[in-house]
C-alpha cells in the first residue's frame, strides 16, 4: 500500500496547486495554447508508459 | 439565416436514425469483431462524457471563467492518467463479482442491500439535473436555428426517440457477451461526430474569421482586454469544485461507470484509454477558446453558450449550422441513451427486485428485459417532468453543478472500495444521508428556485451562483467526517469484512473452506429451481460450470465452493448483487459449522497467489519463492504424500503419490477422501480416521498383484497453525516384502537341508545292517521265491542309499563350509567320463552323446563334483530324450568364461516350471524316478565354482522341442596361473 499512499500524497498536493500550476501555464507572455501544450506533453509521458508497461503489472 | 422547425425535426431524426443504423449493422454482425472491439472504439465511447456541456456550455464558461473551463477536461484526464491505481482495480472488481453499476458495487462491497439503494436514489437524483440539461440545449440549439420551433415539441420528440433507441439497443441483453456492442459503437459515431463538428468549427473561425494564426495574435493583441480575461479570471474555488467533481465522475457518474467498466472489451483496452480519453478530451477543448474569440469578434448576439451556433449562422453557413445542432444532438442523446440505461439498471437491482424477486416468471431473462424497459421509459418521463417543472428556468451550467456535486457525494464511498478497508456500511449510508442532506438544502432546494432554507435561517452565506462551490465543499467534507466517524466507532461485519478485503487493493480474499449442503452441480440445480424456475437454474449452472471449464457434473468441494461463487457474479450480473447473494445464500447453503472456526480454502489461495505471481514484488516476492520452493520440495519429494483437511478435504496429492495411484492431482485436490476409488478410499480413509498414526505392512492388491505399504501420519496443526488435518505419507514396501519373502524361503530350504543331512546319517547305518541282512539270507536259502525277494530287498536299499547320498551331498554342497581344492579341470573330459558312467546304465543305449567341447577348455574347479553336475545334467536329458535321440554338449571360451551347452531334443520343459526346476524336491518325473534334488545340486556347485546357469526351453524354436542348459564357468588361462591360488584362497 506504500506506493499507493505516495500517488495519493501527490495526487492530493497536485490537486492544492492546481490553480497555481495553471495561473503558471497561462501566464500572460505565454502562447494561448501553452496550457494545451502541457497537457498534450502530460499524455505522451502516459502514452510512454503505458506503451513500456509489463503487461502483468498492476 | 434561419431554418424551418420541420427541416430540424427531419434532420434530427435522419442523424439518429444513422445512429440506429450503426447500431444494428453491429448487432447483426455485420461490421468485423476486430474492430468492433478495438480500444479505439471503446476510447470514443468513452466521450461520452463530453455531452452537451463539452458542446455548447464549455465556450459559455470560458466567456465566464476563463481557463476554468479545462477543469471539466482537466479532472477527468486526471482520473484516467492514474487508471492503474484507480480504474483498473475497480475493474477488476466488476470483472470478477459482475458488478454493472455503482450501486452493485457499493452492495457487494459494503454487504447492504440499503447502499446499494440509497446508491440508485443518489444517482437517480442527480441525474434528473444532467437529463434536463441535455433536453434543454437540444431545445434551447433547435429554437435559436428555427426561432418558429416550439421547445416543448422538440423535448418531447427527443426524449421519444431517446427512449426508442435505448428500448432497443441498451435493454436487450446478448447471453454469449455481456457487451451491448451496438451502443458502443454507436456512442462511439456521437464522439466522433463531436469532435470533428467542433474542431471544424474550429479551423473555419481561425482562418475565415481570424485569417490564420497571426491574424488571431494580432486580434488577441488589440482585444488584450476581453482576450486577456480567458487568462485572469481563474477562480480558485470554482476551478477546484469543477476539477474534483470531474475526477470523480470517472468513477461515479452512471454512464461512465457503465461505459468503462460493463462495456470495457479488455483490461488493455483500459489501459489505452488511460492516455486515449485524456487526448480525445484535448481535442475537444482545443477550439474552445478560438470559438469564444471567434464568437466576440464576430460580435454573435446569441448567449455565449450557443456560439458554436451563432458563428456558423453569422458566417451564413447553413451546412456549419446544422453541423453544430448534430453534434449538439449526438452529445446530448449519447449521454441520455447511456445514463438512462445505467439508471434503469440500477434501479432494477436495488429498487424493483428487492421489492419483487421475479419467483412465478417462465422467462426471468425476458420478464427482467421488459421490466428494464418500462424503468428507461419512466426515467425519461421523470427527466422531462423536471426539466418542464424547473430544469428550463435554470441555466446550463448550474443544472451541471446540481448534477456532478450530487455525484460527488458517492466519491467518499468508491475511494473506500479499493483504499479504505475499514470503511462500513453504517459509516457510508450515514455519510451518503448527511452529505445528501446538505446538498439537498444549500444547492438543489436555493437553485430550483423552489425554498430557500439558508436564506430563512439569515445566516450569512446564503448559496447563489457565485459561491455554488462552496455547498459543494461543505456537503463533501460532511460526508466524509461522518463516514469517517462512523466507520472507525461501529463494528463491521464478519461478511463485509470478507468482502472489503477481496475489494481493497492487493488483499486477497481468504475464503473459509465450508462445506456445502449440495454435493454435487445437480443438487445445484435442484436447488436454484425453486427461485430460478427449472429452466433458467440449469441454464445458469451450465453457464458456470462452461465458464470454469468443469465436467458436466461436478462433485468435488472445492470446485463446487468455485463454482457457487461463479453462479453468484453470474446471477449478479443479472439481478445485481444483493439479491444473487441473497438467493445464493438462502439456496446454496452451507453446512453449519461444528465448531468455531473451518480453514482456509488453502486452494483457493494458492491459485489467486499464483495468479499475483508477477505483480509481487520486493519481500512478498521473496517470500512467495520460498513458498514456492517448498511447494515444489513437497511435489517432488520421492515419497508419496498427500495432505488432509479437518473435513476430509484432500490439500495436497504430491507427484509421487500421483504416480502410485495413478490418479492426478487435478482429479482430487479439492475432494474429500470419500471420492477417491476403491482401494485407495477405504485405506487412506481408515488410517485417517483411525488412531493410528503408524500402519505397517499393509497389504493392498493392485492390479491383481499383491503390494504393500506403510503409512505414517502426522497432525498439520502446529504453534504457528491452529487449523487441523494429517498429513500422510504412504510407503511402498513391496520390493523389501519380496526380498524378506525369498529370504526366508531360503532359510526354511537350508533347514531343511541340515535336516535332511542328520536323517541322512542316522539311516543310513540301519539300510546297511538291512542290505547285509538281506546277502546273508541269500546265502542261506535256495528257495527261488526268497531269493527274489532278498533281491528285491537290496536293490531298495541301494535305491535308499542313492537317495541318501544324494541328501547328504545336497546338504554338503548346500552351506559353503567344506572347503574345495581348486585345479584346472578339462571339461571335454568331465563330460567324456561322465557319458561313460551313464552308458553302464542299461537305459543309456538308447540315445546318443555327442562330447563337442574343445579339448583345450579348461576351468578350475573340483573334477570329481563336475562330473556329477554333468552326469546328473545329462541324467535329465536322457529321461526327457526319445529313443534314438541326441544329447549334444558343446563348449566354447568366451573372453574370461567357458561357455558349456547340454542339448538334447527330448520335450522340453514348460515355461511356468523353468523358475521352479532349480528348487530342491521339485520334479516332474515320476516318484521313484527322481528326488528333486538333481538340479539344485547342479546349481549349488556351479555357484560354488563362481559361475552361473541358464536353462532355455525350446531350444529349437521351430520345432517347440529340447532344452539347452548353458553353464558359465570362470575358464582357466595357463598364464594366469595365480588365479587358481587366489580363487583356492578365497574358497
Amino acid at each position: 500500500m506504500y506506493i499507493y499512499r505516495l500517488v495519493f500524497l501527490l495526487v492530493l498536493a497536485i490537486y492544492i496547486f492546481s490553480p497555481n500550476i495553471l495561473d503558471w501555464w497561462t501566464a500572460p507572455g505565454n502562447a494561448w495554447y501553452s496550457p494545451y501544450i502541457i497537457w498534450a506533453g502530460l499524455i505522451a509521458i502516459a502514452f510512454w508508459l503505458e506503451w513500456r508497461r509489463d503487461p502483468n503489472e498492476f | 439565416m434561419s431554418f424551418s422547425a420541420t427541416g430540424l425535426v427531419l434532420t434530427s431524426l435522419l442523424y439518429l436514425l444513422l445512429l440506429f443504423g450503426v447500431a444494428w449493422i453491429t448487432e447483426q454482425g455485420l461490421l468485423p469483431r476486430h474492430w468492433v472491439r478495438h480500444p479505439l472504439v471503446y476510447i470514443l465511447s468513452l466521450g461520452v462524457y463530453a455531452g452537451i456541456w463539452a458542446v455548447y456550455a464549455a465556450v459559455g464558461m470560458a466567456a465566464d471563467s476563463g481557463y476554468g473551463f479545462l477543469a471539466y477536461y482537466l479532472g477527468i484526464s486526471g482520473a484516467f492518467l492514474l487508471a492503474p491505481v484507480l480504474l483498473n482495480p475497480v475493474m477488476r472488481i466488476c470483472r470478477a463479482y459482475q458488478l454493472t453499476s455503482l450501486a452493485d458495487l457499493f452492495a457487494y462491497r459494503y454487504r447492504s442491500q440499503w447502499a446499494g439503494t440509497l446508491v440508485t436514489l443518489c444517482a437517480g437524483g442527480a441525474l434528473l439535473a444532467l437529463l434536463s440539461m441535455q433536453i434543454q440545449a437540444v431545445a434551447l440549439s433547435a429554437s435559436i436555428l428555427a426561432p418558429d420551433s416550439s421547445p416543448k415539441a422538440m423535448s418531447v420528440l427527443f426524449c421519444l426517440i431517446v427512449l426508442l433507441f435505448a428500448i432497443l439497443f441498451g435493454a436487450r441483453r446478448n447471453q454469449n457477451s455481456e457487451n451491448h456492442q451496438g451502443l458502443v459503437l454507436a456512442i462511439a459515431f456521437d464522439s466522433v461526430v463531436k469532435v470533428s463538428a467542433l474542431l471544424a468549427l474550429g479551423l473555419v473561425v481561425l482562418f475565415q474569421v481570424f485569417g490564420g494564426m497571426d491574424g488571431l495574435d494580432q486580434w488577441l493583441a488589440l482585444n488584450k482586454p476581453d482576450a486577456g480575461s480567458l487568462t485572469l479570471t481563474l477562480d480558485d474555488g470554482s476551478w477546484r469544485a469543477l476539477m474534483l467533481m470531474s475526477f470523480a465522475a470517472a468513477l461515479v457518474l452512471p454512464h461512465m461507470y457503465h461505459m468503462t467498466f460493463s462495456e470495457n472489451p479488455s483490461p488493455k483496452a483500459l489501459a489505452k484509454a488511460s492516455w486515449g480519453l485524456p487526448l480525445y478530451l484535448l481535442l475537444l477543448a482545443l477550439p474552445v477558446p478560438v470559438i469564444l474569440w471567434g464568437g466576440q469578434a464576430l460580435e454573435v448576439d446569441t448567449d455565449p453558450n450557443f456560439f458554436v451556433l451563432g458563428i456558423a449562422l453569422a458566417l451564413d453557413s447553413p451546412a456549419l449550422a446544422l453541423f453544430m445542432y448534430v453534434a449538439g444532438l449526438s452529445a446530448a442523446s449519447g449521454l441520455m441513451i447511456v445514463s438512462t440505461l445505467a439508471l434503469a439498471g440500477m434501479v432494477l437491482n436495488h429498487v424493483v427486485l428487492p421489492l419483487k424477486t421475479p419467483r412465478d416468471q417462465g422467462d426471468i431473462y425476458r420478464w427482467l428485459q421488459w421490466v428494464k424497459r418500462l424503468l428507461i421509459a419512466v426515467i425519461i418521463f421523470c427527466a422531462l417532468l423536471f426539466h418542464e417543472a424547473v430544469g428550463q428556468h435554470l441555466d446550463l451550467a448550474i443544472l451541471g453543478a446540481i448534477s456532478l456535486s450530487g455525484m460527488l457525494q458517492l466519491l467518499p464511498g468508491a475511494l473506500g472500495v479499493i483504499y479504505w478497508p475499514e470503511g462500513n456500511r453504517r459509516g457510508l449510508i450515514a455519510g451518503l444521508i448527511a452529505g445528501l442532506a446538505v446538498w439537498l438544502v444549500a444547492l438543489v432546494l436555493p437553485f430550483s428556485h423552489t425554498i430557500n432554507p439558508l436564506a430563512w435561517l439569515d445566516l450569512p452565506l446564503v448559496p447563489n451562483y457565485d459561491n455554488w462551490h462552496i455547498f459543494t465543499f461543505i456537503s463533501l467534507t460532511v460526508n466524509v467526517a461522518v463516514f469517517g466517524l462512523f466507520s472507525i466507532l461501529s463494528a463491521s461485519s464478519a461478511e463485509e469484512t470478507s468482502a472489503a478485503q477481496a475489494c481493497s487493493l492487493g488483499a486477497l480474499s481468504r475464503p473459509q473452506r465450508r462445506e456445502l449442503l449440495a454435493s454435487s452441480s445437480d443438487d445445484f440445480i435442484k436447488q436454484l429451481a425453486e427461485p430460478l424456475g427449472y429452466g433458467v437454474a440449469r441454464r445458469e449452472v451450465e453457464r458456470a460450470l462452461a465458464q470454469l471449464k468443469l465436467p458436466n457434473v461436478e462433485y468435488r468441494p472445492y470446485q463446487l465452493r468455485r463454482l457457487r461463487d461463479q453462479i453468484e457474479a453470474n446471477l449478479s450480473g443479472l439481478l445485481g448483487p444483493s439479491v444473487a447473494r441473497d438467493m445464493v445464500k438462502r439456496h446454496l447453503g452451507f453446512k453449519p459449522l461444528a465448531r468455531g472456526a473451518t480453514g482456509q480454502d488453502i486452494r483457493y489461495v494458492e491459485r489467486a497467489l499464483g495468479d499475483y505471481q508477477n505483480r509481487l514484488t520486493g519481500l512478498a516476492r521473496e517470500l512467495d519463492n520460498l513458498r514456492r520452493h517448498y511447494r515444489q520440495t513437497l511435489q517432488n519429494l520421492p515419497i508419496p504424500a498427500c495432505s488432509v483437511g479437518e473435513d476430509g478435504e484432500i490439500l495436497m496429492w504430491n507427484q509421487a503419490m500421483a504416480t502410485l495411484t495413478g490418479i492426478t492431482a487435478d482429479d482430487v485436490v479439492g475432494a474429500r477422501l470419500a471420492a477417491l476409488p476403491e482401494p485407495w478410499h477405504q485405506l487412506l480413509e481408515d488410517f485417517n480416521r483411525g488412531e493410528d498414526q503408524h500402519r505397517y505392512k499393509h497389504r493392498l492388491d493392485l492390479r491383481g498383484k499383491p503390494h504393500w505399504f506403510n503409512l505414517h501420519k502426522a497432525a498439520l496443526s502446529g504453534p504457528d497453525h491452529p487449523e487441523g488435518g494429517n498429513i500422510i505419507l504412504v510407503e511402498d514396501q513391496t520390493e523389501t516384502r519380496l526380498l524378506e519373502d525369498e529370504l526366508m524361503h531360503s532359510e526354511r530350504l537350508a533347514s531343511v537341508g541340515r535336516l535332511a543331512a542328520g536323517v541322512a546319517h542316522e539311516i543310513g547305518n540301519p539300510v546297511t545292517g538291512i542290505s547285509s541282512l538281506a546277502q546273508n539270507l541269500k546265502l542261506e536259502t535256495d528257495d527261488p521265491a526268497i531269493l527274489d525277494t532278498a533281491d528285491q530287498i537290496q536293490q531298495q536299499t541301494r535305491r535308499i542309499s542313492t537317495i541318501l547320498q544324494s541328501l547328504m551331498n545336497f546338504a554338503r554342497t548346500g552351506n559353503h563350509a567344506q572347503a574345495n581344492r581348486y585345479e584346472p579341470v578339462s571339461i571335454r573330459r568331465c563330460v567324456q567320463e561322465s557319458i561313460n558312467l551313464l552308458s553302464l546304465s542299461d537305459k543309456g543305449t538308447r540315445v546318443h552323446y555327442l562330447n563337442q567341447v574343445p579339448d583345450d577348455l579348461q576351468v578350475l574347479g573340483d573334477e570329481q563334483r563336475l562330473v556329477q553336475v554333468f552326469v546328473n545334467l545329462l541324467t535329465n536329458a536322457r529321461d526327457a530324450s526319445p529313443d534314438g535321440g541326441h544329447i549334444r554338449v558343446s563348449g566354447n571360451l568366451d573372453s574370461y568364461s567357458a561357455i558349456i551347452e547340454v542339448i538334447d531334443e527330448g520335450s522340453g520343459i514348460p515355461e511356468d516350471q523353468l523358475d521352479h526346476i532349480f528348487e530342491p524336491f521339485y520334479t516332474t518325473k515320476a516318484p521313484d524316478k527322481g528326488t528333486g534334488l538333481g538340479l539344485s545340486l547342479v546349481y549349488s556347485i556351479v555357484e560354488e565354482h563362481y559361475g552361473n546357469i541358464q536353462v532355455e526351453s525350446p531350444a529349437d524354436p521351430e520345432s517347440g522341442a529340447g532344452t539347452c542348459v548353458r553353464l558359465r564357468l570362470p575358464a582357466y588361462q595357463p598364464e594366469s596361473g595365480d588365479t587358481a591360488a587366489a580363487m583356492n584362497e578365497r574358497s
